[in-house]
């Protein structure tokens, strides 16, 4: 087979892939992306959603960035025994089908649950709440930041911070100083990546908490309830408020520091 | 000062054996040795990034063996400059600097004033190294560690950096241990030398006794040692009144004839009669058109299989029947005795030269 003949073979069987990519989205935003902007301001149901979407994503990204950090950043520069264990712990939500993850969620913090009812009792409800929504979408979408901010400090030498030590800052001032403005892009990156799968999550969300609705579980409702008709503005404008981020990742990914030392 | 005793100490999967040796206060101490030797964990060992699993290290008399890094007073180069990229020119050389005094002295005195304001990413390779020396010594350390700093720098640049380094080790006396390939500036810097290998020391001393007496045939070869010959050493007490040139008594005690294929020459020695190896300096053997009447005992006639320019000298390898011997000449004697390709010469050497191990 000649070179050029490859190359035509390659560039149909690229461009078939993206049109995979992008026929239905661009299908759903042509569809609904006019009534669903112009729903913004009259459907209350769509709008409160959104925001309660993106104040759990928000919520659970910040609880990812608080408990993942250390963890990344430990399994980015120690050796230490279980390293290898608590990794794939970390990515175990990434391979269990997230209706799955809902459910085991809902046996460890739901009212028939021990914790679930102490939690129940001091006035902390989680199934069917808002908290409910930041643990499920925490479950399914830390791990990608964990795995993406490890990967961030990998990529910070660790002689930068050998070099600080020795240059009188103890550990935490080192991590402080250097590389966590090193890392930055790479952790903000990850953060952006988390919030944009938390906003997405359906399937554990809608076992944790049906009621009150995110955009994913109300775009379901809808096309449950209405048909295919009433779902596209909904989910037109899900997809363009996923949108947001993934430029804002593209952006970050394009500056950066450069590796040589 | 720098001492370490017994010291063990592991990265990954890289362990640094039992290492013990002093660099007295004010000293400047080399580490030499291949690639993958440890010569880097040593470094990072004395500093305290990498963790000792047991043994003292001392320095400045204290013993830091398990204090963090940033109490140790030192200060690290690498071979990259590892210059925070966040940071400014400025901002990296005062980072832990003493005063701005300091930093600004240093940077000065380095020639880096001058780009300050610059980014790091800005630089060549050559000014972020005299930066990265800059931002270690601002802080004044009692001790310096230096991962072959010069490396990366040009002829000119590594001769500046190395003027001040100097200038400011006279004026300091903190004590320095330099990693380098290279034992010419081995010899030219240091005051102690540690040759190390797979995480070993396998010889430490006077630089210029590693140079001229290397304790095995592997260290002779790395310092670049031209004539290393495998052969049967055979003490010759007893025949050595026939043979008295210089010292007499030393060579009485000492006389040695070592055969190599079907060579034989005189060394002086203590050896255990039996297998051992023979280093000869090619600076050491000179080369003639006729054998001299001189106090050189070892001449061997041979033809000039090979003659290699090296700058201001000439390697020049004659065979000397069937050993190839290595003679360092100027290129003026090449030209004066008219060497070439194929022509026959005398090759020889004293027995003083010859060491044995």
């Amino acid at each position: 087979m000649s070179r050029a003949v490859a190359s035509v073979i390659v560039a149909i069987v690229s461009s078939l892939f993206l049109l995979f990519f992008l026929a239905p989205v661009a299908g759903l935003v042509s569809s609904g992306g006019a009534r669903g902007l112009a729903s913004l301001s009259s459907d209350r149901e769509l709008r409160e959603s959104l925001a309660l979407t993106a104040s759990t994503a928000t919520m659970a990204t910040l609880l990812g960035i608080l408990g993942g950090t250390p963890i990344a950043y430990f399994l980015a520069r120690r050796a230490f025994p279980g390293r290898a264990v608590v990794a794939a712990l970390m990515d175990l939500p990434l391979a269990i089908p997230h209706s799955v993850a809902g459910i085991a969620l809902l046996l460890v913090l739901g009212r028939g649950s021990a914790l679930g009812s102490v939690m129940y009792r001091v006035g902390l409800r989680v199934a069917g709440s808002a908290t409910g929504i930041v643990c499920a979408m925490l479950f399914v979408s830390a791990p990608l930041y964990v795995s993406a901010a490890r990967e961030a400090f990998v990529r910070v030498d660790a002689r930068f911070e050998s070099v600080a030590r020795t240059l009188g800052d103890d550990a935490w001032r080192a991590f402080r100083r250097i590389t966590l403005p090193l890392a930055a892009r790479g952790l903000t990156a990850a953060a952006v990546v988390m919030w944009a799968r938390a906003v997405s999550e359906f399937g554990a969300v809608v076992i944790l908490t049906y009621n009150p609705k995110v955009a994913s579980v109300l775009s379901y409702d809808r096309f449950t309830s209405y048909g295919l008709s009433e779902t596209l503005p909904v989910a037109a404008v899900l997809v363009l408020f996923a949108f947001i981020p993934l430029i804002a990742l593209r952006a970050l990914r394009a500056g950066g520091y450069r590796d040589a030392p | 000062m720098i001492s370490l005793q017994h010291v063990n100490a592991r990265a990954g999967k890289f362990a640094l054996a039992d290492i013990s040796f002093d660099i007295p206060q004010g000293e400047y101490g080399v580490v030499i040795g291949p690639a993958g030797a440890g010569k880097t964990t040593l470094l990072e060992t004395i500093a305290g990034v990498v963790r000792t699993l047991s043994g003292r290290i001392m320095l400045g008399g204290d013993d830091l063996t398990s204090a963090p890094p940033e109490a140790r007073r030192l200060g690290i180069v690498y071979q990259h400059a590892f210059l925070f990229p966040h940071l400014s020119v400025r901002e990296n050389v005062e980072y832990g600097a003493a005063s701005k005094h300091a930093a600004d002295d240093v940077a000065s005195r380095f020639g880096v004033d001058a780009l300050a304001n610059r980014s790091v990413e800005s630089l060549s390779g050559g000014e972020r190294q005299l930066v990265a020396i800059a931002r270690a010594l601002a802080r004044r350390p009692e001790v310096l560690l230096l991962d072959e700093p010069f490396s990366a720098l040009d002829p000119r640049t590594r001769n500046i950096a190395r003027r001040v380094l100097r200038t400011l080790y006279y004026e300091r006396r903190f004590t320095v241990l330099q990693v380098t390939h290279d034992f010419g500036e081995a010899g030219l810097l240091g005051d102690v030398a540690i040759v190390l290998d797979k995480g070993r020391i396998v010889q430490k001393g006077d630089p210029e006794q590693i140079f001229r007496k290397p304790a095995s045939p592997y260290i002779a070869d790395f310092l670049g040692a031209e004539n290393v010959f495998a052969g049967i050493a055979r003490p010759i007490r007893a025949e050595a009144p026939d043979w008295v040139a210089g010292n007499e008594h030393e060579f009485v005690r000492h006389a040695v004839a070592f055969t190599t294929g079907s060579l034989t020459f005189y060394a002086l020695g203590d050896v255990v009669p039996g297998p051992a190896h023979a280093v000869i300096r090619a600076e050491e053997v000179s080369l003639s058109v006729e054998p001299s009447m001189s106090s050189v005992q070892n001449q061997f006639r041979g033809k000039i299989l090979e003659i290699v320019p090296a700058g201001a000298l000439s390697r020049v390898t004659v065979d000397a029947s069937g050993t190839p011997i290595v003679a360092a000449v100027t290129a003026r004697s090449v030209r004066e005795l008219a060497l070439s390709v194929g022509s026959e010469v005398v090759a020889g050497f004293k027995a003083t030269a010859v060491h044995l191990c």
